[in-house]
């Protein structure tokens, strides 16, 4: 058992996983814990950030560790972590995702961006910043993101044993899922070499992100009594596009005949309408475009539209300016 | 539940050996009752202790244990379920949390005034409303004066002992009383820690013993009368026995846990201290939270202050002569409830320390009470810190200040408000006159027209995007395809579960109109009070007459289950609102656990696949019919697939609501993640469940069925296998060995739609 590199005051190293339900933060938390303790024989912990856990819906994983013969006796969510992980990108710029990174924290981020470019995204004050194109592992290995994920954290962690945690991947996976087996260890062989690696010094660039509980501003003063929220359909105030995983329907009004169906299938109201006048000169509904913004690519309007309308793409292929104006006239106009 | 077994690492701290794992709280506990092989667990899935069930279910599944898992349809029937099993001679288990358990409250004062053992896992969580899943003691807190024992373990670990040690003093023959083990939702139930727990389940059997009664209700050479009728002056004996084995219980879990202590290694006391031999100022504090005080000793004892902490493991009885004797030397003790006792100027522990004091004459200790971590807030160490300095502060004044405040609790910036989004909805907007229903005179019947999808594009959305439920959710399909069909105001209340939690996360709502929620269970009422309320102000001139609005309640299956009761009841009333179930065969909302409406065979969190189990055991409920027996004016059934007839169906609930009475509306809903299909086909599975004859599509009205689509008839007719194949939750179905299983679905889909072909073809029927 190595010591392990760095802890707390309270003599634990500390790890918070960023993430969106669905991508496997949970599993990979689980794992890291049980390989940890159970092959290693450091004492830790490990749970997962509680809401109603939907898929699409942000999602953190908590671990720890210890020494042996140190009790656990905290049980609050890491809030300084030394090892910060965000599964992917459409995640990074949420509220409080760098909270409580320091200048030991490393940081290890999903993304195909170089790592200074990384850095810039991310708006990253300090620390050592470990960047990792684990889609595209996963993609070409057919896993997910979580297993080449482990493989950097075990391969840049400088404790966290790579022999064990694949023994652990082969104890979880081999129980249900036998055969992928060998794709997940491949996949996390291939996320412990192809990272990069860079430490920043706070040189001043971004704000540093301490820690900070305050600030609240809903309280016992203002907070309207009884819980009620007099703010009718503000939830359209919200940013639902990090729930997509990787596809996006696009409109293409050239073929679109406003009949509807698109409309009555969408769980998530994305669709805009117009009253226009039509070719008979009578006043018709006619469907304007596609609100990315609440789009979480379920692929349900391209399943239902007969007129090939509604098509499916991947999301980094099309354009952003597509994905502003919410439409296209021409399917060519994607890329 | 996975146990990491491969490579098993076993000690022998006690005299027995043990494994060492990694577990949570759910999942210890769950352990202990399998490997006790308890005789019967009666249950409710609620958030945090749902998973106990799970993981017991699962084991049993793959032949881990025997224990018979029973799922009630609701809390209150839970505790029923347990009940009449404990007058039956077995020993009984059961897990709930928060208003689960307040649900169930009026029957646990019955299961210790009639004497009756068994163990409750209280997974502590907030109590509604507003509703909040995560932890808290105010559900605990409810339970004080039940008469139960009650047992606190502050992790994993003490979730696993002390619900062995509870079984043995429960049962035992001077206590004879229910006990509960009270650990902290999430903090103690979901966290992973390292534990131990015994090798052999043999080791736990011996140490519990095999379960003996007293009497039994299944032992007809010994006939015996339970729960009799029994007024003055002869409650207040029974009462008294109930004290007196309250108090004997003492000295009875002071003997086991002596004996636990030397089988296990682990010693546990009733009130447990930490550095408190010279500590001039504590904080008595309960569970997880425990822990986090402990780090901050450490903290301080290093900057060289006298602080120390006192946590019961036992609460009931109260260890009051324990609590006198580690206070003798303290001179400020805060009291930290992680629930208030409103207007009592302290939490429940702080008036059990208070007035344990009290009895020490000499005892010049200032108590004090601070009120944390309401609602699941964390604490940290920074929090205990924050108290320890209240007590020093008391305690190098002589004086308490304020005696009972809030610790963590905003203030908020009073300049902040909500920002609004959206101006209500006009009348004039949410009235289009696409649709329109007319009675036609001849036939009596109602006609509607104007089912247009795209011309209904005009009509504003009563909810509003943002919303956070999962991609290609079936819910919103369904409602809004429904509220299509709805002209006017429209009031909507919405049962707990997925479609309630993902619209409505403070401080955000995707209401663009009035929105309540209430209970689980008692939608249906609450919206018949609303709907009554409105009428009366109208007929009293307070809302002008010419107002409408039009109530409609959304339900999962799940509230259809623990609120079956409710909603018939209103329905038998027969106000003038619109009651819609949206069906997706399981409790979603808390991770997919069976419920009622579950088809056989189907696999859930709590109908697990295995050698010993293929699925759900029983059939799904048939709610439409059970609504047709009400004999309300109008019951239908429709899917999203189905939109066009979907919409019709809304605007003739619409009229019948207006006009006659209430309205039943069932709605097959999809579940992708939790059912395992694409989240794009929805819409196919919509029409596959009514073309294999599993959801008919008809309408009720006075009594008179219409069947709507006829699959036979129309040459679309589909074999259940096909609907089957296509969800992860049903694949095992499709293996050689499952053809009986799936003859006997197949069977029952049939004969339920023949049913209604039948009444369809004769008006009496």
């Amino acid at each position: 058992m190595h010591k392990l590199p760095i802890t707390n005051k309270l003599g634990f190293y500390e790890i918070r996983m960023a993430s969106i339900g669905g991508f496997g933060a949970n599993v990979a938390g689980k794992m890291l814990a049980e390989a940890g303790v159970l092959k290693q024989g450091y004492n830790g912990s490990n749970f997962s950030s509680y809401g109603s856990e939907k898929k699409g819906s942000p999602v953190s994983a908590f671990v720890r560790f210890c020494a042996p013969d140190v009790n656990v006796r905290v049980n609050a969510p890491v809030t300084e972590p030394h090892m910060l992980v965000i599964f992917l990108e459409a995640i990074a710029k949420m509220p409080g995702m760098l909270s409580g990174v320091t200048e030991e924290t490393i940081v290890i981020f999903n993304t195909h961006k170089d790592v200074d470019a990384a850095r810039d995204y991310l708006g990253l004050a300090c620390g050592t910043l470990v960047v990792v194109d684990a889609m595209k592992i996963a993609v070409e290995e057919k896993t997910r993101v979580n297993t080449a994920l482990l493989g950097t954290m075990a391969a840049v962690s400088g404790f966290l044993s790579q022999d064990a945690l694949k023994e652990m991947m082969r104890e979880t996976f081999g129980k249900k899922y036998p055969q992928t087996v060998p794709a997940n260890i491949k996949t996390f062989e291939r996320g412990a070499s192809e990272y990069v690696s860079k430490k920043f010094a706070n040189d001043g660039k971004y704000r540093p992100t301490p820690f900070s509980r305050s600030g609240q501003k809903l309280g016992y003063l203002n907070q309207p009594i009884g819980g009620v929220i007099v703010a009718a359909g503000n939830s359209m105030f919200k940013d639902l596009s990090a729930s997509r995983s990787g596809y996006v329907p696009v409109l293409n009004r050239s073929k679109c005949t406003s009949c509807g169906e698109c409309d009555i299938t969408c769980p998530d109201y994305c669709f805009e309408w117009k009253e226009e006048v039509g070719k008979k000169g009578k006043p018709e509904m006619v469907l304007q475009k596609i609100h990315y913004q609440y789009c979480k690519g379920c692929l349900r309007c391209v399943e239902i539209c007969k007129f090939e309308a509604l098509t499916t793409h991947v999301e980094y292929e099309v354009k952003q300016s597509v994905i502003d104006s919410g439409y296209v006239n021409d399917i060519k106009e994607i890329a | 539940m996975s146990q990491a077994t491969s490579e098993i690492k076993t000690v022998k701290p006690g005299t027995v050996e043990q494994v060492v794992d990694f577990l949570s709280g759910n999942e210890m506990a769950a352990t202990v009752v399998a490997q006790i092989n308890y005789h019967l667990m009666g249950y409710y899935p609620i958030t945090p202790s749902t998973e106990v069930a799970e993981y017991l279910d699962e084991m049993f599944a793959n032949g881990k244990h025997g224990v018979r898992m029973i799922p009630a349809d609701g809390e209150h029937g839970a505790a029923g379920i347990c009940y009449g099993a404990s007058t039956a001679g077995g020993r009984v288990f059961n897990a709930t949390s928060a208003n689960g358990l307040l649900f169930s409250i009026e029957q646990l004062p019955v299961q210790s005034g009639t004497r009756m053992p068994m163990v409750l896992n209280l997974v502590c969580r907030s109590v509604s409303g507003p509703l909040d899943i995560r932890g808290d003691h105010s559900d605990l807190y409810s339970t004080l004066n039940l008469g139960w024992v009650i047992f606190c373990a502050k992790d994993p670990q003490a979730t696993y002992d002390l619900i062995a040690v509870a079984t043995k003093v429960a049962e035992h023959m001077d206590v004879r009383l229910p006990a509960i083990v009270a650990n902290d939702g999430f903090f103690t139930s979901h966290q992973k820690r390292r534990v131990y727990r015994f090798a052999a389940d043999k080791d736990l059997q011996d140490f519990v013993g095999p379960f003996k009664y007293i009497h039994s209700s299944v032992d007809p050479n010994n006939p015996t009368t339970f729960g009799p009728y029994m007024n003055d002056p002869d409650q207040i004996n029974n009462k008294k026995q109930l004290s007196l084995a309250m108090a004997a219980s003492v000295n009875v879990i002071d003997a086991v846990y002596d004996e636990w202590a030397k089988l296990s290694g682990r010693r546990y006391n009733r009130l447990e201290t930490y550095k408190m031999e010279d500590a001039e100022v504590a904080i008595l504090i309960l569970n997880s939270a425990a822990d986090t005080a402990m780090e901050a000793v450490d903290t301080m004892r290093a900057q060289g202050k006298k602080v120390g902490v006192l946590y019961p493991t036992v609460l009931r009885p109260f260890p009051a002569e324990e609590l006198r004797k580690a206070c003798k030397n303290v001179k400020a003790l805060l009291v930290a409830d992680r629930a208030d006792v409103y207007g009592a100027q302290g939490g429940a522990m702080t008036l059990d320390a208070k007035s344990a004091l009290k009895d020490d004459t000499n005892n010049k200790t200032l108590v004090m009470s601070r009120i944390y971590g309401l609602g699941g807030k964390d604490f940290l160490d920074l929090d205990a810190i924050e108290m320890f300095n209240l007590a020093l502060a008391a305690a190098a004044k002589g004086k308490v200040d304020v005696g009972y405040d809030y610790i963590g609790a905003e203030p908020g910036d009073p300049s902040y408000s909500i920002p609004v989004k959206n101006a209500p909805i006009s009348k004039a907007a949410s009235t289009p006159g696409i649709v329109s229903v007319t009675k036609d005179a001849a036939t009596g019947q109602l006609v509607v027209k104007g089912v247009k999808q795209r011309e209904l594009t005009k009509l504003p959305t009563r909810i509003a995007p943002g919303h956070g439920a999962c991609p290609g959710c079936g819910i919103f399909p369904n409602i809004s395809t429904f509220l299509k069909g709805i002209e006017g105001n429209v009031v909507m209340l919405w049962h707990t579960g997925c479609g309630m939690v993902v619209t409505t996360g403070y401080p955000s709502t995707a209401f663009n109109i009035t929105y309540i929620h209430n209970l689980f269970q008692n939608g249906a009422p609450t919206l018949s009070g609303a709907l009554e309320m409105f009428k009366e102000r109208q007929r009293r001139g307070e809302i002008p007459a010419g107002e409408e609005i039009t109530f409609i309640m959304v339900t999962g299956d799940g509230g259809l289950d623990i609120g079956l009761g409710p909603t018939l009841g209103t329905a038998i009333r027969n106000h003038k609102m619109i009651v819609l179930e949206y069906d997706n065969q399981g409790y979603m909302n808390t991770g997919h656990q069976l419920s009622f409406a579950t088809p056989l065979g189907h696999k859930t969190s709590t109908s697990n696949v295995g050698p010993k189990e293929q699925g759900k055991t029983f059939h799904h409920k048939d709610s439409a019919q059970l609504f047709a027996a009400t004999h309300i004016p109008y019951v239908f059934t429709a899917t999203e697939g189905n939109y066009k007839d979907l919409i019709r169906k809304a605007a003739k609930a619409q009229w019948y609501a207006r006009n006659e009475g209430l309205v039943f509306g069932k709605l097959f809903s999809v579940c992708p993640l939790n059912w395992g299909h694409p989240d794009e086909i929805g819409n196919d599975l919509s029409q596959l469940v009514v073309d294999t004859n599993f959801f008919p599509l008809y309408e009720v009205e006075h009594g008179i069925t219409t069947l709507n689509h006829d699959p036979e008839e129309k040459g679309v007719k589909k074999d259940v296998t096909e609907w089957l194949g296509k969800m992860a939750k049903t694949k095992h179905l499709l293996k050689p060995e499952n053809k009986p299983l799936v003859e006997q679905f197949r069977v029952e889909v049939e004969r339920r739609f023949q049913r209604i072909k039948a009444m369809s073809q004769h008006p009496l029927l």
